[in-house]
């Protein structure tokens, strides 16, 4: 199994500092939750697709193509039973419900594709020293970056166990809800073992390096903001300021809809 | 809550929580098809039995645990998002609920013997309602959430992550606990042999906080969804249309608040007892 999303490409957003990276990631939420018009997320949706091609992030979203189908469909139909309008379409659906759900689904999908922009751009050690230079204690930084490092050894590990399980009889595929539930012991059971029975060690060998002996600590990576990064955000701030005006100057609302 | 904060002092306990997040965020991964709930909406991740069982076993360091997890699970699975902020908040719950409350069960864990396992009838009984709890504070925290940023609605988020925490909980929980905890506490690692009593909140009538916290979370919940259905609150609030969303957000609010007053009023540090003797 592939758990490694960063793609080593050198991009204009790969070489992005990822302070920069995580702040527009943050703006984008913002200049995404203002507008029930899926029109007026246009824009933001060019900026997302634009970002995506630069930075060669569309091959992972192929990965996940899958959760996207379900999502959009989903999305498409649940948000119209929770919504009406005043101009119908068909059956249960309005006008401005169907818009509304667009709405939501785009929503969605570019919040997860922003995401998926920031990690197929920022190594993991970059992100967490981001975002510890942003303010986060460096403990809580070293158990992410940590668990960051470890997951695709574990996921891989647990994939072992399985097609082991499986080799020897497990079925995992068939039997009812709680049969097939109670199937999974075998392979939660060494995959915790194996994983926590080194934690006394890794202590040990972390106290022994000095670890948490300062409140500070040093790091070999280090960060600069060139002037790229200060104008990607001026950019990103006057955007985000821009589309806050618009919404509270009533534009993009979606007139006649209704929310339960 | 003191505990939450001054686990970060101590070195085991900062690599239990990288750890018990990698493994959380691993079986997430590996296992995102899973057994279908509601076919192309959602499935039982048997990962959620992990939260509740960490909970017990690491305390503190389980809470933050299935916190990171669920985010790194979210960053690798490709579904990181503004949702992700509070999967952190509603996970982080999953896994603080239980061991807060497992001293706090209305005499179903007694001090002659407060070890994390289900090694009774009692016991078993403590954990299935701890997790239930746990499961449907989680649902509401993030459902509240995502209601409130207009992506997801309540009715139909607060009861799939609910019963999407539960499941696995419910039925493997107890076995995977009583089959792990022998082996944790040889290694000194349960989270009563690592920290000191007085890192530990000492919280205040922690019966009443349980039941605050069985009110806050399984009554957000039944409220809410009666609400967001539009069964009760509508009418009774006297809001309608665009409003009647505005019901749900303050109608689950209290049990939020309820929640977080509950969360100060447990301990945890009455599981240090065994310990002592």
């Amino acid at each position: 199994m592939d758990a490694e999303i960063y793609l080593d490409n050198n991009t204009f957003f790969h070489r992005l500092d990822p302070r920069t990276k995580i702040t527009v990631f943050l703006l984008t939420f913002v200049a995404l939750l203002l507008f029930e018009n899926p029109l007026w997320m246009l824009p933001v949706a060019f900026l997302i697709l634009l970002q995506m091609v630069v930075s060669g992030s569309t091959r992972n979203m192929g990965r996940i193509r899958y959760i996207l189908i379900v999502l959009t469909v989903s999305g498409l139909v649940l948000w119209n039973l929770f919504s009406k309008g005043v101009t119908p379409l068909f059956w249960i659906f309005t006008v401005e419900s169907f818009l509304f759900s667009i709405a939501r689904t785009m929503l969605m999908i570019l919040m997860i594709s922003a995401g998926m922009i920031l990690i197929s751009t920022t190594r993991n050690e970059e992100l967490v020293l981001g975002m510890i230079r942003m303010g986060m204690p460096y403990r809580v930084g070293f158990a992410i970056s940590t668990s960051l490092r470890l997951v695709p050894t574990i996921a891989s590990s647990t994939m072992t166990i399985s097609q082991a399980q499986r080799s020897r009889g497990l079925d995992l595929d068939s039997g009812g809800l709680l049969e097939r539930v109670k199937k999974f012991l075998p392979l939660l059971v060494p995959v915790f073992i194996s994983t926590i029975r080194s934690t006394n060690i890794f202590g040990m060998a972390l106290e022994s390096k000095g670890f948490g002996a300062r409140e500070k600590r040093t790091y070999y990576l280090k960060l600069e903001m060139r002037p790229a990064d200060y104008a990607v955000l001026i950019f990103a701030i006057l955007f985000v300021a821009a589309s806050i005006y618009f919404f509270a100057a009533g534009y993009g609302r979606l007139p006649g809809l209704t929310r339960f | 809550m003191r505990e939450v904060i001054s686990m970060w002092k101590n070195t085991r306990m900062i690599i239990l929580v990288a750890l018990s997040a990698a493994i959380y965020a691993a079986f997430l991964i590996v296992f995102k098809g899973g057994i279908p709930i509601v076919p192309g909406i959602t499935e039982v991740r048997p990962a959620n039995v992990f939260p509740p069982v960490f909970s017990l076993l690491f305390g503190p360091a389980g809470a933050w645990g299935s916190a990171i997890g669920n985010l790194i699970g979210d960053l690798f699975g490709g579904t990181l998002g503004v949702g992700s902020i509070f999967g952190f908040v509603g996970n982080f719950f999953l896994g603080f609920i239980p061991y807060k409350m497992w001293g706090a069960t209305f005499g179903l864990v007694t001090k002659k013997d407060m070890s994390q396992t289900t090694n009774s009838v009692q016991k078993l009984i403590a954990f299935e309602i701890i997790a239930l709890t746990a499961a449907a504070a989680c649902g509401i925290i993030i459902a509240w959430y995502l209601d409130l940023a207009r992506m997801v609605p309540f009715a139909f988020l607060a009861i799939t992550i609910t019963v999407n925490n539960f499941a696995a909980a419910f039925v493997l929980g107890p076995i995977l606990l009583a089959l792990l905890y022998p082996r944790v506490k040889r290694w000194g690692l349960v989270w009563t042999d690592i920290m000191k009593p007085e890192d530990v909140a000492p919280g205040m009538v922690k019966n009443i906080g349980a039941i605050l916290m069985i009110v806050g979370s399984l009554g957000g919940l039944i409220v809410g969804i009666l609400v967001a259905s539009g069964l009760a609150g509508q009418q009774v609030y006297g809001f309608t249309g665009e409003q009647g969303q505005v019901a749900v957000w303050l109608s689950v609010l209290p049990f939020l608040v309820l929640i977080v007053i509950a969360s100060f009023m447990l301990s945890g540090r009455e599981q240090f007892v065994e310990e002592e003797e």
